[in-house]
Order: structure tokens, then sequence, then C-alpha cells
């Protein structure tokens, strides 16, 4: 509800979706991020407004393109849909983007709840031809 | 996106049975297939481009939205062709309701010598050149023609389409929609003979 | 009743059966015949204009719909997509792993191309997760050696007319098993192809 600072550190939404998102495109085998109507009408609708006027706080959510986080009494949710490389498998690709994600939150003090991951997509890097 | 191409050889019902599935490229594939001809029956039925390109966007959006229930996929043209007319005749409907009509089919002479003898507006001027006395009668005399019996000829003269589909598409038998044709065919050549 | 409806001419030919033989050289009747002869000239330049026009209305640059409408239509289209069934992969306390259907159908397609003679249809995806049957499972599903979900896939095909089918979809079968667990990490358990329409080539 809040953005008052608390032991002098602010942890917004905002930051946990950003790491999140940082995180897992980092990760082989992740494309992108894959932008959702769900997602894009949360941007567009009041949703939209409340980022940019507060852009996350420390009980709230956060929304962008690919992600969503929540923070509720200092514990984080995270939501990633992604789309994944064809060269590697989806599922382990998931499951590092996750251990990585958690690894993350923990250095911010915050405890890492949930990570869940949604892959959209499975396509050839851009650039290598299909087979 | 999914941009993935669609195999080069790909048949048509493959790529509606795609579109069925939710498979973008595969219905922007039948975007592309049949806007042109959807848009040439249309504008020879309503002789207006926006009214034309209207009937185009409607006719693909609904078919997007019903294809889930579209049962045999090698049947998408004729459904399409269906949708299309359909609409083209109930916008004849709808605007000879609002104006005086000429619905008598042994007005069409003279209607014919004042409704536009020449070709289509927005044609290249080079192009004109090339439009033959012959063509321009024909085009006179077929917006002369009652709306049923234009859609008649126009599917099957210029779009191939066959006896069983115009008469599920028209609401007729095939032995009604090959008496409609001959008489579509009695009016036009007598209108160009006439017209000349 | 139809053929009432069919304008005849004053010697009691009917306008269909001259333009069904107009190609052909005149009967002794159509050569004599006044009204046929007439009836004829023009059913010719009829025709003949109608095919003039079929071919310059097809070749009309202005006679193609404004460029926009593609993605006029598109736009709607992607607005509108049919929400994607999420298969559930797994889920534990640390999170939920999911995997839309279309993501699979994809992958199935794209492993497809590789094998000539037959294109994918439409496909459905299920997931059998190997843990003590969840409410509504197929109790003869447990007690499968493998950890993780498997896939359950059906796919529909279509075929080029003359191919040996059986050989090309065993042949797709085992393209699809390998390609699922490369690509997505999951094993397909069975794989299900239904031969539903044969295509010429």
């Amino acid at each position: 509800m809040s953005d008052q600072p608390l032991q002098g550190q602010v942890i917004t939404s905002q930051l946990i979706a950003s790491l999140a998102a940082r995180t897992a495109l980092e990760t082989p085998g992740v494309l992108r991020l894959e932008p959702t109507i769900h997602g894009l009408l949360a941007r567009l609708g009041p949703a939209a407004l409340n980022n940019l006027r507060n852009p996350g706080s420390q009980n709230g959510t956060y929304r962008h393109d690919g992600v969503t986080a929540t923070i509720s009494d200092g514990t984080t949710h995270v939501h990633l849909d992604i789309a994944t490389d064809i060269t590697y498998a989806a599922l382990n690709v998931a499951e590092t983007v996750r251990e990585r994600v958690r690894e993350n939150i923990r250095h911010t003090a915050l405890t890492p709840g949930p990570v869940d991951i949604s892959i959209l997509a499975i396509e050839h890097h851009h650039g290598t031809t299909h087979a | 996106m999914n941009d993935h191409s669609l195999e080069p050889d790909l048949d048509e019902g493959s790529v509606v049975a795609r579109a069925q599935d939710g498979d973008l490229s595969a219905f922007e594939h039948l975007v592309n297939t049949y806007q042109g001809r959807l848009f040439r029956l249309a504008y020879r039925m309503l002789k207006d481009r926006g009214d034309a390109e209207d009937i185009v966007q409607e006719t693909l959006t609904i078919s997007w939205r019903r294809l889930p229930m579209l049962t045999d996929v090698n049947a998408f043209g004729g459904w399409i062709y269906r949708l299309a007319t359909n609409k083209c005749l109930d916008l004849l409907r709808k605007r000879s309701s609002h104006a005086a009509d000429i619905t008598d089919p042994e007005d069409i002479h003279a209607a014919s010598e004042t409704e536009s003898l020449r070709p289509p507006a927005g044609i290249d001027p080079a192009h004109e050149a090339e439009w033959s006395a012959e063509q321009e009668g024909l085009t006179a005399v077929l917006d002369t023609l009652p709306p049923m019996q234009r859609a008649c000829w126009l599917l099957r003269e210029m779009h191939d389409r066959s006896y069983t589909e115009i008469g599920a598409t028209l609401k007729m038998s095939p032995t009604a929609v090959r008496g409609t044709l001959a008489r579509a065919r009695h009016h036009i050549a007598e209108g160009m003979s006439q017209w000349r | 009743m139809a053929l009432e409806d069919i304008p005849l001419l004053g010697c009691g030919r009917h306008i269909d059966q001259l333009w069904a033989t107009l190609h052909q050289p005149p009967t002794t009747h159509e050569q004599q015949c006044e009204q046929c002869k007439m009836a004829r000239t023009s059913l010719q330049r009829l025709s003949e204009a109608t095919r003039s026009l079929r071919e310059q209305d097809l070749n009309d640059p202005a006679l193609k719909p404004r460029p926009g409408i593609t993605n006029a239509i598109m736009d709607v289209a992607r607005a509108e997509i049919r929400r994607s069934k999420r298969i559930i992969l797994g889920s534990t306390e640390e999170g939920t792993t999911e995997i839309s259907e279309q993501a699979l159908s994809a992958l199935i397609r794209l492993a497809a191309t590789a094998i000539p003679g037959v294109h994918s249809r439409r496909c459905h995806i299920e997931v059998r997760s190997s843990d003590p049957s969840p409410a509504g499972e197929d109790p003869r599903s447990r007690g499968t050696a493998d950890a993780g979900p498997h896939l359950i896939i059906n796919l529909r095909v279509a075929a080029a007319a003359g191919i040996d089918i059986p050989r090309t979809v065993q042949t797709l079968r085992q393209e699809i098993s390998s390609a699922i667990p490369a690509g997505a990490g999951i094993r397909a358990e069975i794989i299900n192809i239904t031969v539903e329409d044969l295509y010429d080539v």
C-alpha cells in the first residue's frame, strides 16, 4: 500500500519484475518474454495508469510485457511468459530460469515465493534457418 | 509473433485446419489468398471501392470467428464466397430500399444508357485505352442485371464456382442456377448488341 | 421448372443449348436458322468479352483492396486470438510450469515439415502425469516407469496421394517423438496420427 521506506530500503514490485525479466533473458535458451493480450489489456487499462503514477510498491502488483511481479508481506510471486529456443529443451530452460530468479530475489532480502513460468512459443533463434 | 512460414506446397485444407487451431500465419495465408478474389466479386456487385473493401474486411474477420465451426476444411472457398456474396446482396437490398428501385428487368436497356458506361473510376489512364468496347458494354449491362442474376453470373463466369455451390449460396437448386445463369447470359448478350 | 425459365428462341431452341455448343461448329439447323445465327453471334461476343474481362480484372492493379486491409483483418484476429489451452507440466511450491498447446503444436508441425508427403493439420494435446492418478485419470496410465509428465498427441494430417502411408506415418511418429523431448523436454508417450485427407501433388 505504501512507498514509505522501511528499514531504509524499498524493494518495489517493479524492481522484482525487472530483475526477473533480466534474469530470464540472460538464461540460455530464452528467446524473449512474450507479450500477451492479457498483459496488453492490463497495460492499457486502469492498472497502466497506476503503474505510471506508482511504479510498483511494497505491497502490490507490477505488470509488463511477459512479466508480473507481486510482493505480499515480504514474499514475492513472479509470473513469466517466455518463448524458448528450439535447440534447448523448454522444460529445462524454465527450470533454470526459476532457480536463477529465486536466487536473485534472495539477494534482495525478500523471500522468494513461487515463480510461475508459461512457455508460450518454441521457435528457431532468429537467423537460424528452418530444417 | 509466430512468423514461421508455411510449407510452400501446402494444400488449402491443411492451411484451413491450422487456422482453425488458431495458427495466425495460416489464417494470414487465407486472407492473402482470398482478399483479391472477394474484392473483385464485391466490386463488380456493388460498383463502389469503399463498400467492396468493407465487404472483404467484414467477411474475412467473420471467417476467423466462425472458422472453428467449419466442418469440412475443403469447403472453405465455397463458404467464404457464400459469406461475401450474401453480404453484397444484403447491402444491395439496403440500398434499394433507400433509393427508388429499378427492379423491372425490362428497364435494363433504358437504364444502361444513363448509368455508367465507362470503365470503373480510379482506373489507370493507360489502361483505359486498352479497355475494349466489348468489355465496356459487358460491364455496363452487367450493372443493370437484377442482383441475383449478377451474383450468379459473376460466381460462375468470373470465379468458376460450381452450380451446387452457387445454389447453396443463393438458396436455389443447381437447376435453378442453370436457368438464372442462362437468363443472365441472354440479358447481357442482348444488352451488349443494343448498347453498341 | 427451371428449364421453362431458360430463354427460348423463336425457333424453340434454348439459349442454354446454344451456349453449351458455342465452340463447336454450328449444326445444320443453326446454319440455316436466322435466330440461331444471330444468337450464336451475340453469345460468341459475350463469351469473348467474358474471357477478356476475367483476364483483365485478374491483372488490374486497381481491382485490389487497399494494402492496409490485411493488417486491419490480422489486428482483429490477433486481438481475438483463441486463448490456447495451457498444459501444466509441473507444480511445486517453487512455482508452476505450463506450456501452451499452441507452442507444442508448432513444434510438432515443424517436425512434420521434415517428412515429405504429409501436411500436418489440427493437433490436440493432453498431458498425463506419472503421479498416482489425479481425479478423472485413466487408471491404466499408472505405474509408468518414467518420471515427469508425458504427452498424448492427437495429430491429423493430409497425405500426398500415392505415398506409402504406413511407412510415412511411422517416420512422422519417430520424428515427433524425438522433436518433443528435444524442444520441450517432455516425453511424448502416445502419438496418434490420423490421415484424414489426401492431397494431389
